[in-house]
C-alpha cells in the first residue's frame, strides 16, 4: 500500500491542503477560516492507560515513552489535522480496579478521543470494557494474554503486541529439532500461562514431542528449588516456562545462579526487554521470543533507537525495547490514520484499522504486518532470541536466532474472538 | 521413589533455615514490644537495596566519591556491604521505633497500623531512589555457581545462605542467652516492669531492640536478595512468610519461631515438588491446622497481644 | 478512646440526614468541583463496605486484616448468579449477600474466639486462603482476566423497571441501598447488641464474666460483617461490569483498614465514610499530579496515627468540643455523634 511510504511531513502538508481546498470550496473563505480557528483551538486528546506501581511499573513506563515519542514526534512536525496532540496520563497500578476508574475517568472527565497502554491482560480487559460501553478506541500495547483478542476482544480493542500463543508457535517447532523431543512443561497457574502453556503442548506434540511433565506453578512463587531438583531428576531435553511477570525474574534467577541455563534447554515464551535490562548482558537466558531488537539490521532501526536516546537522554534503560517499540508503532499507527481519515469518529478510524497492512520497513520488522480484521490482533513478525554469548557492547543482550511471518505462527485464538456489531458499538467522536 | 525424596527433604531444610531467618528480628520485635511490625518486609528490601549500592556502581546511586570504593575486589565489597546494610537499616528501625513511642500504651492495633503505613512510605521512597526496575545483587566468585551431589546440580549459594542463616540463629541464641544484655532483652519480654524496676532504662532498651530487630531485617535481606532478586516489592515476599512462622511458632517463642520456620520450608518444599499448584496454599493450610488446634501455635506463650 | 457513651433512640439524626443530602445531590454536582459519575459510584460503594467493615473494627475491635476477600467472594458470587442462574438484580444481589455470609460463617467459626493480634493474624491467613483460590480456580473466576461482562441488571419495582446502565442511575441504586442500610446500622450500633459489641471492645473478658455469649456475638458480627461486604461485592461488580481478584489482595485489605482509621472509625460512626471518601478523592486528585501520592498519603498515615489516631473525625469531634466550650449554654450536639 504505497500510503504508507509517504513520508509523514509531506502527508501532512497534502492532507492540509486538502482540507483547507474543501473548506474554500464549500464555506468561502470566512467560513473556512472559522473553522480552521476551531479546530486549531482544540486539541485531540490521548489517554495513556500505562502503569507506574504494581507488578509492571516498570514495563509500564517502557511502553510510555514509547506511545509519548510518538506523539511529540508528530507534534514536532505540526501536529494532527492541524491540532495540536495532548496525552493525558495515570496510572492504572496493574490493577484491573484502577483500570476501570482510570477508564472512566479519561472518557467523562478528560474527554480523550483515544485510549492507548497496557500490560497486564486483567487491567487491559478492564479499560476495554469501559472503552466498549462508551465506543471509544483502546489500543492494548503489550498485554500479550491470548485471550484479549480471543474470547475478550471488543470492537474497540485492538491488540499491539504477538500474543503467547505466536510465541509458542515459533519458539516449539525449531527447538524440537535443536534440542530433542523429551519436554517439560512448567506454567505460572493463571490465565495467560494457562492459555500459552496448552499452545506451546499442541504445538510441541504436533511435531512429535513427548511431553514428559505438566507442572503448574502458583502465581507469587518465590522459590523454585524444589521445582529445579524436580527437572533435574525427570532428565529432560527442553523445560518449556509460560511463566511471567515478578515469578520469572525470581526463576531466572534462581536458574542461572545454579547455572542451569543451558542443559536442558529452556524455552521462555517472552523476555521483556525492561525485565531484562540493567542485569548484565548474560542477564537473558534459554530461548524466547520478541517483537523487535534494538540491534535488528533492518534500515530505520538505528535512526529509530538515536531518536530515542535524544529523546530520553537520563532513563536508565537508554535503548529502546520491544515494550517501548510496541508502545511506539501502535500510537504512530493511531495517529497516521487519524489523519487519513481526517476524523476521530470512532467507527471510520475503526474501519481503517481493520485489515491495515503495515510494510514491513515501516515497522522495522522482517515481514509485513496487518491488523486482523476479525480479532483485531496485529499479525506481525515474532523473533527467536537467547542470551547473546559474544555482545559487541552494553545493551547486546540478545542474539536473534530466527524470524517467523505472521502467517506462520498465526494464533487460534482469534476463532475465539466476537467482535461487537458496528452497530452495537456506541459512536464516539469527542470532536 | 523414597531415594527421590531425600534431595527435596535437604532442599526444604535450607530453605526452612532461610524461613527462620526471615522470621527473627520480626520474633525479636514482637516478644520485646508487642508491636506487629508490618515494615519488616520494607526494612528487608531497604538492606538489599543498601548492599546493591555497596556492591555495584550501577546500584542506583550515582555516588562519584564512591569510584575508589567500587575497585575494590567483589569480597570485601561484600563483607562491607553485610556490615554497613544492617547498620543503615538498623539506623532506620530506630528512627521508625522513635515515631512508634507515641503508640505504647494505646490500643497495639495502633502500632501495627503505624507500621503499615510506614512499610508504604518506604517502599515508596525506595521506587523513588531506585526505580522499579529489578536488580540482581553481585556475589562473590566462590560463593555463587552450582556443585553437584547425587546425580543433581545443587546451588552453592543456597547452601551458603542456608548455613549464614544456621551460623546467625546460633549467635542470636547465645546472645539472648549467655549475654547479660540477653537477660535484660528476655526480662523485657516477659515483664517490661521488671526491667525498669531492675534499673535499666526501657526507652533506651526498646530503642535498641527495634534497631537490632530491623537490622536482623536487613541481613535477611540481604542474604535473599540473590535468590529472589531484588524489586521495590520484595518486601511483601517476605513479610508474610514471616508472618506465618511466628503465628506457627507462636508469639515470644525463639525456638518456637526456628521449628516454624523450618517445618514451613519442609512443607513448601514437598508441596513444590510433588503438588506444586498447592505449594503457596500449603504454608496457610498448615497454619491453619496448627492453629486450630494449639491456639498459641507451637510453643507461644499468653501474651497482652490478645486483650 | 471510645465513641460518645450518649445513646440515641432516633431513626434518624442530623449527621444521617447531612450525608443523605450530601450523598442524594451529588451526581448533580460532582462534575461541577471537577469530579466524574464514576468516581461518586465507587466511592459509595466502598462507604457502604466500610461501615460494614467498622461494625468488626471500630465497634467490636475485631481486626480484620483480610476483608477484602468478602467483598471479591460478593462480586463472583454476583457475577456467577446472573450468568448461571437467573439473571435478576434482586437475586443476584440476595446471592451475593447469602453466599458472602456463609463463606463469612464459616470463616467466624476459626476467628471468633481469636481477640487482639491473633485474630488480626488469622484473617490475613484466611484472606490470603481465599485470594489463592480465586486466583487458582480458574474455572469459576478466570483468575487475572478476572469474571467478565457483567451487566448492569435492570431495577424490577413490579410496576416499573428503570435502568441502571448510566453511572448516575447506578449512583441512585447504591444510594437508596445506603440510604437504609446507613439507617439499619444506626439503630443497630445503638440497640443492646450495638452496646454489647462496644463492651466486648473495652473488655471481653469482663463481658464474658457477665454471662454473655461473647464467641457468638463476635461470630454474628463478623457474619454480619462479612454479609454486608457482599452486598457492596455485587454493587461492585456492576460497577466494574466485571469482578476481579485484585481486592482481595492483602495489600488492598491493608488499605481498607488504613481508610477506615484515617476517617476515624475508632471513635465514629462516620469515620469509614469521612476515610473512604478522603481516599478516594485524594487518590483521583493527587494520583493526576503525582505518581507518588501514595508516598504522601502514607506519610500523612503515619503522622495521622502518631498525633491523632482517633482520625478525621476525631479531629472534628475536638473542634466541635472546643466550639461549645467556646459558647456555652449550647450543646455540642451537632456534627459527628456517636
Amino acid at each position: 500500500m504505497s500510503r504508507n511510504r509517504v513520508s509523514r511531513r509531506s502527508f501532512l502538508q497534502t492532507s492540509l491542503l486538502a482540507g483547507s481546498a474543501g473548506g474554500a470550496a464549500l464555506f468561502g473563505p470566512w467560513q473556512h477560516n472559522r473553522v480552521y480557528a476551531a479546530a486549531s483551538d482544540k486539541p485531540i486528546r490521548i489517554g495513556l492507560t500505562h502503569d507506574a506501581s504494581g507488578q509492571f511499573a516498570n514495563s509500564g513506563q517502557a511502553e510510555k515513552r514509547g506511545t509519548e515519542m510518538a506523539v511529540a514526534e508528530f507534534n514536532e512536525a505540526g501536529g494532527l489535522l492541524g491540532r495540536k496532540i495532548e496525552t493525558v496520563w495515570m496510572d492504572t497500578e496493574t490493577n484491573p480496579q484502577t483500570g476501570t476508574r482510570v477508564a472512566e475517568r479519561m472518557i467523562t472527565r478528560e474527554n480523550v478521543h483515544f485510549l492507548v497502554g497496557a500490560i497486564q491482560s486483567g487491567t487491559a480487559n478492564a479499560i476495554s470494557q469501559v472503552a466498549q460501553k462508551y465506543g471509544c478506541i483502546y489500543f492494548n500495547t503489550n498485554s500479550s494474554s491470548p485471550t484479549e483478542s480471543g474470547k475478550n476482544c471488543h470492537r474497540v480493542k485492538f491488540v499491539w503486541d504477538g500474543n503467547g500463543e505466536n510465541f509458542s508457535k515459533a519458539a516449539a517447532r525449531n527447538a524440537i529439532n535443536s534440542f530433542g523431543k523429551n519436554w517439560f512443561l512448567i506454567y505460572n497457574d493463571y490465565v495467560w500461562g494457562q492459555n500459552t502453556n496448552a499452545a506451546t503442548k499442541a504445538v510441541a506434540t504436533e511435531y512429535g514431542a513427548t511431553v514428559m511433565e505438566e507442572v503448574p506453578i502458583p502465581v507469587g512463587t518465590r522459590d523454585w528449588s524444589s521445582v529445579l531438583l524436580r527437572i533435574q531428576q525427570a532428565n529432560p531435553d527442553v523445560v518449556a516456562a509460560a511463566v511471567g511477570g515478578d515469578d520469572f525474574k525470581v526463576m531466572r534467577q534462581q536458574v542461572r545462579d545454579m547455572k542451569l541455563d543451558r542443559k536442558p534447554a529452556w524455552i521462555n515464551n517472552q523476555q521483556d526487554w525492561p525485565d531484562v535490562y540493567g542485569l548484565g548482558t548474560d542477564a537473558a537466558f534459554g530461548v524466547f521470543g520478541t517483537t523487535w531488537y534494538h540491534y535488528l539490521d533492518l534500515p530505520g532501526v538505528a535512526d529509530f533507537v538515536k531518536r530515542y536516546k535524544e529523546r530520553y537522554p537520563t532513563t536508565r534503560i537508554d535503548v529502546p525495547g520491544n515494550v517501548t517499540y510496541n508502545g511506539y508503532v501502535a500510537m504512530r499507527e493511531l495517529l497516521r490514520v487519524v489523519q487519513e481519515v481526517g476524523s476521530t469518529d470512532n467507527i471510520k478510524v475503526i474501519k481503517a484499522l481493520e485489515g491495515r497492512v503495515m510494510k514491513a520497513a515501516d515497522r522495522m520488522q522482517h515481514h509485513d504486518a496487518v491488523i486482523d480484521a476479525d480479532s483485531h490482533q496485529v499479525q506481525q513478525t515474532i523473533y527467536l532470541a537467547q542470551g547473546n554469548p559474544k555482545p559487541r557492547d552494553d545493551s547486546d543482550y540478545f542474539e536473534i536466532l530466527s524470524s517467523s511471518d505472521p502467517e506462520s505462527i498465526r494464533s487460534a485464538a482469534g476463532k475465539e474472538c466476537k467482535l461487537e456489531s458496528y452497530a452495537d458499538t456506541p459512536n464516539y467522536d469527542q470532536g | 521413589m523414597l531415594l527421590d525424596l531425600i534431595p527435596h527433604i535437604i532442599n526444604g531444610l535450607a530453605l526452612g533455615l532461610l524461613f527462620a531467618l526471615l522470621a527473627l528480628g520480626f520474633m525479636l520485635i514482637i516478644g520485646v514490644m508487642e508491636v506487629i511490625n508490618l515494615a519488616h518486609g520494607s526494612l528487608f528490601a531497604l538492606g538489599a537495596y543498601v548492599a546493591l549500592a555497596m556492591m555495584a556502581p550501577d546500584g542506583g546511586l550515582p555516588f562519584a566519591f564512591m569510584e575508589p570504593y567500587y575497585a575494590l575486589p567483589a569480597v570485601p565489597r561484600y563483607l562491607i556491604a553485610l556490615v554497613v546494610g544492617p547498620l543503615v537499616v538498623g539506623l532506620v528501625g530506630m528512627g521508625l521505633e522513635l515515631c512508634l513511642r507515641r503508640t505504647y500504651g494505646s490500643d497495639p492495633l495502633y502500632g501495627l497500623l503505624l507500621t503499615f503505613g510506614a512499610a508504604l512510605v518506604l517502599e515508596e521512597t525506595i521506587r523513588e531512589i531506585w526505580g522499579s526496575s529489578e536488580y540482581a545483587l553481585p556475589i562473590p566468585r566462590g560463593i555463587s555457581g552450582g556443585f553437584i551431589a547425587g546425580d543433581l546440580i545443587w546451588s552453592t549459594y543456597r547452601i551458603y545462605a542456608a548455613v549464614f542463616a544456621a551460623g546467625l540463629i546460633g549467635v542470636l541464641w547465645l546472645f539472648l542467652n549467655k549475654t547479660p544484655y540477653g537477660a535484660v532483652i528476655k526480662a523485657g519480654a516477659h515483664d517490661s516492669e521488671m526491667v525498669r524496676a531492675l534499673g535499666y532504662n526501657l526507652t533506651r532498651l526498646r530503642l535498641l531492640v527495634f534497631g537490632f530487630g530491623a537490622a536482623l531485617a536487613g541481613i535477611a535481606g540481604i542474604v535473599m536478595a540473590p535468590i529472589w532478586g531484588i524489586r521495590p516489592v520484595v518486601g511483601v515476599d517476605a513479610v508474610i512468610p514471616a508472618f506465618v512462622i511466628i503465628v506457627l511458632g507462636g508469639v515470644g517463642s525463639f525456638w518456637g519461631a526456628v521449628s516454624a520456620g523450618i517445618m514451613v520450608g519442609l512443607v513448601v518444599a514437598l508441596t513444590a515438588a510433588f503438588l506444586t499448584d498447592w505449594s503457596l496454599l500449603s504454608m496457610y493450610l498448615l497454619l491453619l491446622a496448627v492453629v486450630t488446634f494449639r491456639s498459641r501455635g507451637l510453643a507461644g506463650k499468653s501474651s497482652v497481644l490478645e486483650a | 478512646m471510645d465513641y460518645d457513651i450518649k445513646q440515641t433512640t432516633a431513626w434518624v439524626t442530623g449527621p444521617i440526614l447531612l450525608s443523605l443530602v450530601l450523598f442524594g445531590t451529588m451526581p448533580f454536582w460532582i462534575e461541577a468541583v471537577g469530579l466524574y459519575q464514576y468516581l461518586g459510584v465507587e466511592v459509595l460503594i466502598w462507604v457502604i463496605f466500610a461501615l460494614g467493615f467498622n461494625l468488626l473494627l471500630g465497634y467490636t475491635g475485631l481486626p480484620s486484616f483480610g476483608h477484602g476477600a468478602f467483598l471479591g467472594i460478593g462480586a463472583y458470587a454476583f457475577g456467577l448468579a446472573q450468568f448461571e442462574v437467573w439473571p435478576n438484580l434482586w437475586f443476584c444481589l440476595a446471592a451475593s449477600v447469602v453466599v458472602t455470609a456463609l463463606f463469612g460463617a464459616v470463616t467466624a467459626l476459626f476467628l471468633s474466639h481469636r481477640r487482639g493480634i491473633y485474630f488480626a493474624l488469622m484473617s490475613i491467613a484466611f484472606g490470603q486462603i481465599f485470594y489463592f483460590i480465586a486466583s487458582k480456580w480458574t474455572d469459576v473466576t478466570h483468575g487475572e482476566d478476572g469474571l467478565l461482562n457483567i451487566q448492569r441488571l435492570p431495577v424490577e419495582l413490579g410496576f416499573a423497571q428503570l435502568s441502571i446502565r448510566d453511572n448516575a442511575e447506578l449512583y441512585y441504586l447504591c444510594f437508596a441501598i445506603y440510604a437504609v442500610l446507613v439507617i439499619v446500622l444506626w439503630r443497630l450500633t445503638n440497640s443492646p447488641f450495638g452496646r454489647l459489641l462496644r463492651a466486648i471492645k473495652q473488655n471481653e473478658t469482663r463481658v464474658a464474666f457477665v454471662g454473655y455469649p461473647v464467641t457468638l456475638y463476635k461470630w454474628a458480627v463478623f457474619t454480619l460483617s462479612c454479609a454486608i461486604a457482599g452486598l457492596a461485592g455485587g454493587l461492585f461488580a456492576m460497577a466494574q461490569e466485571g469482578a476481579y481478584i485484585n481486592v482481595m489482595s492483602l495489600q488492598w485489605s491493608g488499605i481498607v483498614v488504613l481508610m477506615v482509621l484515617i476517617g476515624g472509625g475508632f471513635v465514629s460512626f462516620w469515620g469509614p465514610v469521612l476515610g473512604v471518601a478522603l481516599y478516594f478523592v485524594a487518590r483521583d486528585v493527587l494520583g493526576a499530579y503525582t505518581d507518588t501520592w501514595l508516598l504522601w498519603f502514607g506519610l500523612m498515615f503515619v503522622v495521622l496515627v502518631m498525633f491523632k489516631p482517633q482520625g478525621l473525625a476525631g479531629i472534628w469531634q475536638d473542634l466541635s468540643r472546643r466550639r461549645a466550650a467556646e459558647r456555652p449554654g449550647r450543646t455540642a450536639s451537632a456534627g459527628m455523634e456517636g
